[in-house]
C-alpha cells in the first residue's frame, strides 16, 4: 500500500491518510500516480477506507485482515472448493436410520470411503472449519461493508464539480475538444440533453463546469446485498437457540395416536390412504411399476390439557388442528409442521379377538380381546384362566435358543400364558399362542406346546375377529422459528441484487477552460451505456463522436 | 392433431432454424471477406437475415413449450428432456436480451451451436410426457426451475462471449510458456465440447441402426439385521458394451465389429443405478469425440484454436469482455433468485427444511459462490479480459456440472430427473 507523505493537495483539501484521489478535486495525490497516465483507479471514488491507518493496533490488524476483499474472494474459493468435497460420498445427515458411520464408509466405498470417514468429510457442512469459513465470510461481509460504505458516502454526497484535467483525461472515458460557441451556453445546453436522458445537472456558477449523475442508489445495492446475507447468516445461527429447532420423524400405523416428542401435542393418523397412477396413464417404460399418484395422511393434532406426563394415568386432550397431509401440504400449528415424508403398506396387527377351546369336550370360550400392546394380564374363559407370562412384539430365537424380540414394532407377535383349568395341572401349564398364521408356522406352535396343543386351542375365527392396520405413515416433525428472518435477509439480499445490477451509477464531469472542453466520465459497470450517453450528449449539442472512440483503454471494470 | 404432437414438430422446426441461423452467422463472419462486397454492409446484411431466423426458432420453441404445456397439463420441466429444451430456449431468450443491448449479432455465432448442443443432447433423454410424482407437484417447482434456468442461461451467454474472448485473443504464434498453456487449455476446451457433441452423435447413431444389448447384474444387499437379499435387475444398453456392469451376465449383445462380448467389466465401487451403463456411455463419447477431433484435427492440420482465431480478427475484444461481464451480472440476480431462494422456498414448504446439503443444493451454492467470486474478482485489477473470460468458461463448466453431472455422477433427491 503506498503511503503518501503528504496528504494535503494542491487544491488545499486535507485528506485523511490512505486517499488516492483528493476528495476535492480528484487529482491523484501519489506522486508516482501522478506521473503515470493510466487510467485511474475509480474505486470508491479513491477515498480512505477505515481501515488505512499509519500505526494500525492489533485490533486493527484482524480488522484490516478481513476488511480486504482479497480476503473475501480466497474465503469464497475454499468455501466453495470445500463445499465440492462434501459431495463425494452421501453425507451422514442423509441416512435416517439404522446407520453406523465408521463402519458404513469402508464397507460400501472401501478404502477411500473409510478415509473420507476418518479425515470427517462425511460431515463436511456440520464439521467445525466448514462453519468457521462461513463464520468468517459473514465477518468479512460485515467488515468489508463498514469499512467502505461510509467513506463512499461521504466522498458522494460532498462532491465537487469541477474536477483536476488529471482526474479527467484519465477517466476510462473522456473526450477532449475545442468550442466554437459561447462556453456557457454549451455547458447548458449539453446539461439539458443528458437530463432525457435521466441524469441530475449539477452546474457551477461560472457556468463553465458540470457534474452530471444518475442512478447513484444503484451504489447501495452490493451493501444492502451484503445485510441482506449478514441477516441470513444471524438467522442460521439463531437457530441453535433451544426450542428453535427440531427435526424428528414419527411412524404412526392407522388409528394410533402418537406424542410428538419434547412438546404437549399428539397426532394421530385416522387413516393412510395411497393412490397410484393407471397404467394407461403411465408412458411404456414406466408400466407396470407402481409410480404413487398421491399419498396423504389423515392427520388430527392435539394438545394435552391434563395429566400429562403422568405415566399411572391417560393423558387427557383436546383437539387443536385436523388436516389431509400430502407432500407440499403439511400440517402446520404453532410452528410445528408435520410433513408426509415416507409411508409403509405392510399391515400391522393390532388386536385380536380369539377364543379357546377345549379340544376334548369340543366346547368354546370367549372371545377374549387380546390387543398386541398393553394386553390385561389376566383372562377367565369358563372354566379356564389364562395368565399372561410373556409377550414378545418380534419373536425370534436367540443364539442362545431363549426366546427374544426383535424389535419393538408387532411384526411376529407372540404371547405365552400360563392356563388353569380342568384337566389341566393345578399350577398351570404354560400354552404359547402366535396371532399370526404364518408365524404359527413358522415357529411351529403346536411343537411347542407339545401335548396341551392336543388339549385347548387358542385361535381367531375369521377376519372380523381381527383389527389390524392397512398402512403405517411416516411423519417428518420440523420446527425452525427462524425461517421467518431467513426470508427477511432473502428479501434485502435480492434487493441489494437488483439496485446493483440492473442500474449502473453514472456520472460525467465536463469543465470548459477558454475554448478547451474536457470531460470524463465513469460508471461501475456498463461502460458500453455510458460511452454512447456522453455521445448521445455531444450529438444534441452539435458534436458527432463515435461512441467507441471516447474509450480511454483501461481495462478496470 | 394433438398439442403434444404439434409440439413435437414446432420443437424439430426450432432446431432447423437454430441451424440454419447459424450457418448465416457463419456466412456473416467467413463471407466478410469475399470479394466484390462491402465487409460491413455484408455483416450487417447477414447478420440481421441470421438473427431473424433464429428469432424465428425461438418463437417456434416458445410454441413448442406451451403447447406441450397446454397438451400435458403441467409444465414441461419435469425430466431431463423437457429442462433441457427449457435451458435451450432459455439461452435463446438470454441471447436476444443482450442482443437488444448491444447489438452485436456476432454473438449468435457461438450462442447458437451451443443451443443446438444442448437441444441435440436434450432429445438424447426419452420424450414422453411423465406423469408428475407427488413431490413435484408444486407451483414453486415451475417458478424455481424456470428462474434457475434462466439465470444460467445468462451464464451460458457469458461462456459464449468469454470463449469467443479466448478466441480472439489467444496468439497462437506466442511459443512462451505462458502462450502454450492458454492454447493447450483453449485447445482442451474445444475438445470438450467435441466430445459432448460426440456423445450425441454416438448415441444417435447407434440408436438409428436399432442396436441393443442386454444385461442381468445382481447386488447382494445386506440389511440392517443382517439379512441378505440378492436382487437381480436388467440392464439395457442402447451402447456397444465395452465397459459390462459390475457382476453381470450376458442377456443379449448385437455384435458391433464383429466384437459380440463386452471387452471389460466396470469396477466394483461403481455400485450406483445403471452406473456400469454410464461408464460405458462416457467411454464411448470420449472415442467418438476423438475420433471427430482428430478428423477435424487431420483436415485443417492446425490446432482448432488456430483455425478460429482468424476468423475473429475485426470484434473487438473488450466488447467481448463486457458482454460476458454482463451477461453475467444479469443472470446472477436471476440465478440467486431461482436457484436459491425459490428452490429454499420449495424445500421449506415441501420438506420443512429450506436446505438438506442434498449434493444439488450444494452445486447450486458452489455455482452461486463461483460467480460470486467472479463478480468480486472484476473489482480487482488485472482480472478483466483474459482472466475473467476463463472464470467465465470455468463457472459454466460448474453449471453443467450442477445440472447434469451430479444426476449422472451423484443422486440425490433430485435424482429422478436423471438418465
Amino acid at each position: 500500500m503506498l503511503v503518501p507523505e503528504n496528504t494535503k493537495c494542491e487544491c488545499g483539501h486535507h485528506n485523511s491518510v490512505g486517499t488516492v484521489l483528493c476528495e476535492y478535486c480528484g487529482k491523484p495525490l501519489h506522486q508516482d500516480l501522478q506521473k503515470s497516465d493510466e487510467p485511474l483507479e475509480m474505486r470508491y471514488d479513491g477515498v480512505a477506507r477505515r481501515s488505512q491507518k499509519s500505526n494500525p493496533s492489533y485490533i486493527d490488524r484482524v480488522w484490516n485482515f478481513f476488511s480486504s476483499v482479497k480476503i473475501a474472494i480466497y474465503l469464497i474459493v475454499i468455501t466453495f472448493l470445500t463445499a465440492m468435497l462434501g459431495t463425494i460420498y452421501p453425507q451422514e445427515s442423509s441416512f435416517i436410520n439404522n446407520f453406523d458411520p465408521s463402519t458404513y464408509y469402508r464397507e460400501t466405498y472401501g478404502t477411500m470411503g473409510h478415509l473420507y470417514y476418518v479425515l470427517g468429510l462425511s460431515h463436511t457442512y456440520e464439521s467445525w472449519w466448514f462453519i468457521g469459513l462461513l463464520v468468517m465470510i459473514g465477518t468479512s461481509l460485515v467488515i468489508c461493508s463498514l469499512d467502505r460504505v461510509l467513506p463512499l458516502y461521504r466522498a458522494l454526497n460532498k462532491q465537487q464539480i469541477r474536477k483536476h484535467h488529471q482526474f479527467l483525461l484519465r477517466q476510462k472515458a473522456v473526450y477532449k475538444g475545442t468550442l466554437n460557441q459561447d462556453a456557457a451556453e454549451w455547458v447548458s445546453q449539453y446539461g439539458d440533453a443528458l437530463k432525457k436522458k435521466g441524469y441530475r445537472i449539477h452546474r457551477e456558477e461560472s457556468g463553465t463546469a458540470l457534474l452530471a449523475e444518475k442512478n447513484r442508489f444503484s451504489r447501495w445495492g452490493p451493501y444492502i446485498n451484503h445485510i441482506g446475507l449478514i441477516l441470513f447468516l444471524l438467522a442460521i445461527v439463531a437457530r441453535a437457540i433451544p426450542g428453535w429447532q427440531m427435526d424428528a420423524y414419527i411412524t404412526i400405523p392407522d388409528g394410533d395416536t402418537v406424542q410428538i416428542k419434547d412438546t404437549n401435542y399428539y397426532v394421530k393418523n385416522e387413516k393412510f390412504n395411497v393412490e397410484f397412477y393407471a397404467d394407461d396413464e403411465l408412458p411404456e417404460q414406466l408400466q407396470g411399476k407402481a409410480r404413487a399418484k398421491k399419498y396423504l395422511t389423515e392427520a388430527v393434532m392435539y394438545k394435552c390439557v391434563s395429566d400429562c406426563g403422568n405415566p399411572l394415568k391417560e393423558p387427557v386432550l383436546e383437539e387443536v388442528k385436523r388436516h389431509d397431509i400430502i407432500v407440499n401440504s403439511p400440517l402446520s400449528h404453532d410452528g410445528i409442521k408435520l410433513f408426509q415424508f415416507d409411508f409403509n403398506l405392510n399391515p400391522r396387527l393390532n388386536a385380536v379377538n380369539p377364543v379357546l377351546e377345549d379340544k376334548t369336550t369340543g366346547e368354546i370360550y370367549g372371545p377374549f380381546y387380546l390387543p398386541m400392546k398393553d394386553a390385561e394380564l389376566h383372562y377367565e374363559l369358563g372354566p379356564f384362566t389364562l395368565d399372561l407370562y410373556a409377550n414378545y412384539m418380534e419373536f425370534a430365537l436367540g443364539s442362545d435358543g431363549k426366546p427374544t424380540t426383535l424389535s419393538r414394532d408387532p411384526n411376529a407377535p407372540a404371547f405365552v400364558f400360563t392356563v388353569k383349568g380342568p384337566g389341566l395341572h393345578p399350577d398351570g401349564e404354560p400354552y404359547i399362542y402366535f396371532p399370526m398364521q404364518k408365524d404359527k408356522v413358522r415357529f411351529a406352535q403346536d411343537t411347542i406346546n407339545r401335548d396341551l396343543a392336543e388339549r385347548i386351542e387358542i385361535r381367531v375365527d375369521g377376519m372380523e375377529n381381527v383389527d389390524f392396520s392397512e398402512a403405517t405413515t411416516v411423519l417428518n416433525v420440523r420446527v425452525d422459528r427462524a425461517v421467518p428472518y431467513l426470508w427477511v435477509g432473502a428479501v434485502f439480499s435480492m434487493l441489494g441484487l437488483i439496485m446493483g445490477s440492473y442500474w449502473q451509477h453514472r456520472r460525467i464531469w465536463l469543465r470548459v477552460d477558454g475554448a478547451e472542453v474536457v470531460l470524463g466520465a465513469h460508471t461501475n459497470k456498463n461502460w458500453f451505456g455510458m460511452r454512447s450517453d456522453v455521445a448521445f450528449g455531444l450529438k444534441k449539442t452539435g458534436i458527432e463522436v463515435d461512441p467507441k472512440s471516447l474509450d480511454n483503454g483501461g481495462k478496470n471494470a | 392433431m394433438s398439442y403434444v404432437e404439434f409440439s413435437s414438430d414446432a420443437f424439430l422446426v426450432a432446431f432447423f432454424l437454430y441451424c440454419f441461423a447459424f450457418m448465416f452467422y457463419v456466412i456473416a463472419f467467413a463471407g466478410k471477406k469475399w470479394s466484390n462486397r462491402d465487409p460491413i454492409a455484408h455483416q450487417r446484411r447477414w447478420g440481421r437475415i441470421a438473427f431473424i431466423v433464429s428469432s424465428t426458432g425461438l418463437a417456434s420453441h416458445l410454441a413448442f413449450f406451451f403447447t406441450r404445456w397446454i397438451g400435458s397439463g403441467q409444465i414441461p420441466t419435469s425430466n431431463m428432456y423437457e429442462f433441457m429444451t427449457f435451458l435451450a430456449m432459455s439461452i435463446m431468450i438470454a441471447y436476444t436480451i443482450v442482443y437488444a443491448i448491444y447489438r452485436k449479432p456476432l454473438l449468435g455465432v457461438f450462442a447458437l451451436p451451443l443451443t443446438i448442443i444442448i437441444v441435440a443432447y436434450a432429445a438424447v433423454f426419452p420424450q414422453e410426457v411423465q406423469p408428475l410424482i407427488p413431490a413435484l407437484d408444486s407451483i414453486w417447482l415451475k417458478v424455481h426451475v424456470t428462474t434457475a434456468a434462466l439465470g444460467e442461461a445468462f451464464f451460458a451467454v457469458g461462456f459464449a462471449a468469454g470463449l469467443m474472448y479466448l478466441l480472439r485473443v489467444i496468439d497462437y504464434n506466442d511459443k512462451t510458456k505462458n502462450g502454450r498453456r492458454a492454447q493447450f487449455w483453449l485447445e482442451f476446451t474445444l475438445y470438450s465440447i467435441i466430445v459432448i457433441v460426440g456423445f450425441i452423435i454416438a448415441v444417435f447413431a447407434f440408436r438409428g441402426a436399432g442396436y441393443e444389448a442386454e444385461f442381468t447384474q445382481e447386488k447382494v444387499i445386506i440389511d440392517s439385521r443382517g439379512v441378505q437379499t440378492e436382487t437381480t435387475s436388467n440392464v439395457h444398453y442402447t451402447l456397444p458394451p465395452i465397459f459390462k456392469p459390475y457382476n453381470s451376465e450376458i442377456v443379449s449383445v448385437q455384435p458391433f465389429l464383429g466384437v459380440d462380448k463386452p471387452l471389460f467389466e466396470a469396477p466394483s465401487w461403481m455400485n450406483g443405478i445403471n452406473a456400469g451403463r454410464k461408464l460405458n456411455t462416457v467411454v464411448w463419447s470420449i472415442i467418438a469425440g476423438t475420433l471427430i477431433y482428430g478428423l477435424l484435427r487431420l483436415a485443417f492440420r492446425k490446432p482448432l484454436g488456430a483455425v478460429i482465431h482468424p476468423m475473429m480478427e475485426g470484434i473487438d475484444p473488450e466488447d467481448l469482455d463486457e458482454i460476458s461481464y454482463r451477461a453475467i451480472a444479469i443472470g446472477f440476480p436471476v440465478f440467486t433468485l431461482g436457484a436459491l431462494i425459490f428452490a429454499m422456498i420449495w424445500a421449506e414448504i415441501a420438506w420443512g427444511r429450506f436446505w438438506g446439503w442434498d449434493p444439488k443444493e450444494v452445486w447450486a451454492l458452489i455455482t452461486w459462490l463461483f460467480y460470486s467470486a467472479y463478480l468480486h474478482f472484476r473489482l480487482s485489477r488485472g482480472w478483466q479480459g483474459l482472466r475473467s473470460s476463463w472464470l467465465a468458461v470455468i463457472g459454466f463448466v460448474i453449471v453443467l456440472f450442477t445440472l447434469i453431472g451430479v444426476n449422472l455422477i451423484i443422486a440425490g433427491l433430485h435424482s429422478y430427473s436423471g438418465v
